[in-house]
């Protein structure tokens, strides 16, 4: 017969006992680093330390490798105008992954070096996540890419510099109206698992119902759909004459090659995951004449975007196969680069960051940031007491192919 | 030292051991990521929507997490114990696809409720700790506690049990084991484990939402025991700490990390088919600790 437990020998206790002893040492080991103390000065010796948390793995990695190329631009420009008065700002990016726990482990790690300011994370979700991390401990946050509605409010050392989608989207709504009184019917497609998607989608039919369009039908899709023939069917069965989707670039460029093939014919409308030039070569000449509302326009004439548009060109002409036209979420994380190098030159100039305590630098980094005006790729921008951007200029673009479908623009519309 | 990742590397050692519980008894279930999101998700709506349960302080009571993993145990218990019931006449590889679907099931459902945040998920998660720390020490506890009950149960008539049908369960029946019980043990045991750790998880992650616990979590929770080993609760807990660590610590190696990680994956298995920790390592370990205690003991006493 088996025996039961309760007269336990000795030695299998012992061996439980150093088995739960050597665990918990090799956990303690392995997760061993060194963190610093927030109550000691900035550490300068390296220059001005700033951090940025991107997605460059995992499924959002496309943006994050964007915004890694306009955090570069800004630093290189920061720094040969003499950086934080005469400090350069050192940086150091770290990969948050396209999930939660791994951006949490990297904004960690970069408050634990010692840094004054963090750009990211890219996604909103991540910020959900890893935001209330650098609240409670008190380091600025400019996050430089998320639209979802909430950002700003997580706390006081939480910023963005990307409109949320319920100031934008409405926009081109509104421009497709004024290009085609006409419109009658409105279909609407969104993926219901990705979150950029679900939240969007939102404020597109709220947008469409307040202009009296309330939509004919609602189609979902998945993130990682190929094939949309069912749902476009669907659609096309209610006889629309506008169409808006909110999908990111695979998908909603599939999505679009196929109601072109499918034979519509009426305006489209798409929401910022379709903001890249990464959709010419899924849709190719049927990208053609679609409608989008952008936070950022490389056609803005202004001298900010045009030192910006230069850098990006002269920075891509190494490789022919890129577009020399910056993409908005580019622009956006040369932006925050941009906001926090500004205030931190006025910080220096209030207070010498030398000798500052830390956490003391934090706290009057934040004030700087939200205090400023900036002259950015974006137009003049500025925060409200929250960490909202106010941002002047917003654009409605479509976009014109050129011959052949292998290549493209947003041109801005009047 | 990261106290934060301390604690995601411990979070990572209770899904392991989550794994390990019907691998015990040679059940591949891959339902853990299902019932740590229903855990994740019951910590989140109660902590979010019920003010009853957030006390007067400035940080969420630990009463309240308790109470939450209290609920999430039983949630998850009562439905491990009726699907246990279907599913489990299921074997190998039907049996994790089953199980896969359980958790699609529950992703999907998550999707599509407007009570759980669509695809978005539940934010303003309050917290019960002010540090990581907090949190570290508290799962510290928690991972202790379940490690010394899975090392009872190696020991006891269920454990003994479970490995017998793990290594032959037609003779195990004949020997008079309620193989169908057993099972249903194991994988209800599973699902508790799994449950808790979700209510932990999504105070700490301070945010829940669907892709938390979707089909990649079951391949990740499931490398662990792989990696570690499933022959003793060690293994999982090893592989669990190290392998949520190891993309962490190779930090400076810069973009290869990921490629370094995948290859470590690889090779453990390559080398170590029952994993890095089986019971012939403590035989190997234990005369040499043993002697070395005692001659430690002997030079003490002279």
């Amino acid at each position: 017969m088996l025996r039961s437990g309760g007269l336990t020998p000795a030695p299998m206790k012992r061996r439980l006992a150093s088995s739960l002893a050597a665990l918990l040492s090799a956990a303690a080991a392995l997760s061993a680093c060194q963190g610093t103390e927030d109550q000691g000065p900035v550490n300068l010796s390296k220059g001005v330390p700033v951090g940025a948390v991107l997605a460059l793995t995992g499924n959002a990695n496309v943006y994050g490798q964007d915004q890694k190329i306009g955090i570069e631009l800004s630093l290189a420009a920061l720094n040969g105008a003499g950086g934080v008065n005469g400090k350069p700002l050192s940086l150091s990016i770290e990969d948050g992954g396209s999930a939660e726990p791994s951006a949490n482990a990297a904004v960690s790690l970069q408050i634990n070096r010692g840094i004054l300011a963090l750009i990211g994370p890219t996604l909103s979700q991540q910020s959900f996540s890893a935001g209330p991390i650098a609240q409670r401990r008190g380091v600025p946050l400019v996050a430089p890419s998320n639209t979802a509605t909430g950002i700003p409010e997580i706390g006081y050392f939480i910023s963005r510099v990307s409109a949320q989608s319920s100031v934008i989207a409405p926009l081109s709504i509104a421009k497709a109206l004024q290009l085609n009184p006409g419109i009658r019917r409105a279909a609407v497609f969104y993926a219901q698992d990705d979150a950029y998607s679900t939240a969007e989608t939102v404020i597109f039919q709220q947008a469409l119902t307040a202009k009296g369009l309330k939509p004919v039908t609602v189609q979902r899709t998945q993130l990682n759909d190929q094939d949309f023939q069912s749902q476009i069917t669907a659609a096309l069965n209610q006889k629309p004459d506008l169409v808006v989707l909110s999908l990111q670039a695979m998908d909603g460029g599939n999505l679009i090659r196929q109601l072109r093939e499918l034979g519509y014919r009426g305006a489209i409308v798409v929401g910022n995951g379709m903001n890249t030039p990464n959709i010419y070569p899924i849709c190719q000449k049927y990208c053609d004449g679609i409608l989008i509302a952008q936070a950022y326009s490389p056609e803005l004439q202004t001298p900010a975007n045009q030192r910006f548009t230069a850098a990006f060109a002269a920075a891509q002409a190494r490789n022919p196969k890129v577009s020399p036209i910056p993409p908005q979420l580019t622009a956006q994380a040369y932006t925050a680069m941009q906001v926090i190098g500004e205030a931190l030159a006025r910080l220096d100039r209030r207070q010498p960051l030398k000798g500052l305590p830390l956490a003391q630098a934090r706290k009057a980094l934040m004030a700087e940031i939200l205090g400023g005006t900036y002259q950015t790729p974006l137009g003049e921008i500025r925060f409200t007491p929250e960490g909202e951007v106010i941002q002047k200029n917003f654009f409605v673009a479509q976009v014109r192919m050129n011959a052949g479908g292998k290549s493209g623009r947003f041109s801005l519309l009047p | 030292m990261d106290a934060g990742l301390l604690e995601q590397m411990l979070l990572g050692a209770l899904l392991g051991l989550s794994v390990y519980l019907p691998l015990r008894c040679g059940q591949l279930s891959l339902a853990t990521p299902g019932f740590f999101a229903i855990g994740g998700t019951v910590a989140a709506l109660l902590s979010t929507r019920v003010p009853a349960l957030a006390g007067s302080g400035s940080t969420y009571p630990i009463t309240s997490v308790l109470l939450e993993m209290a609920l999430a145990a039983l949630l998850t218990g009562v439905l491990a114990l009726g699907l246990g019931r279907v599913v489990l006449r299921l074997r190998g590889i039907y049996l994790a696809i089953a199980t896969i679907a359980l958790v699609e099931i529950l992703r999907v459902v998550t999707l599509n409720l407007e009570f759980t945040g669509g695809a978005l998920g539940i934010f303003g998660i309050p917290q019960p700790f002010n540090s990581a720390a907090g949190y570290a020490a508290f799962t510290l506890a928690l991972l202790a506690l379940i490690c010394w009950l899975c090392d009872r149960l190696e020991k006891t008539r269920p454990g003994r049990a479970m490995a017998a049908i793990r290594d032959d369960e037609l003779a195990a029946a004949s020997q008079g084991i309620n193989t169908a019980d057993t099972k249903l043990l194991a994988f209800v045991l599973s699902a508790l484990v799994a449950g808790i750790t979700g209510v932990v998880a999504a105070h700490f992650l301070n945010s829940w939402n669907a892709k938390l616990g979707n089909f990649d979590a079951s391949i990740t929770t499931l490398a662990f025991v792989v990696f570690g080993g499933s022959r003793t609760w060690l293994g999982p807990v090893f592989g669990g700490l190290l392998l949520t660590a190891l993309p962490e610590l190779l930090r400076p190696v810069g973009d290869l990390r990921l490629i370094v990680f995948g290859a470590v994956i690889l090779v453990g298995p390559l080398f170590f088919p029952q994993g890095v920790i089986t019971p012939e390592l403590f035989k190997w370990f234990k005369p040499r600790i043993g002697g070395i205690t005692t001659a430690a003991a002997q030079g003490v006493k002279q």
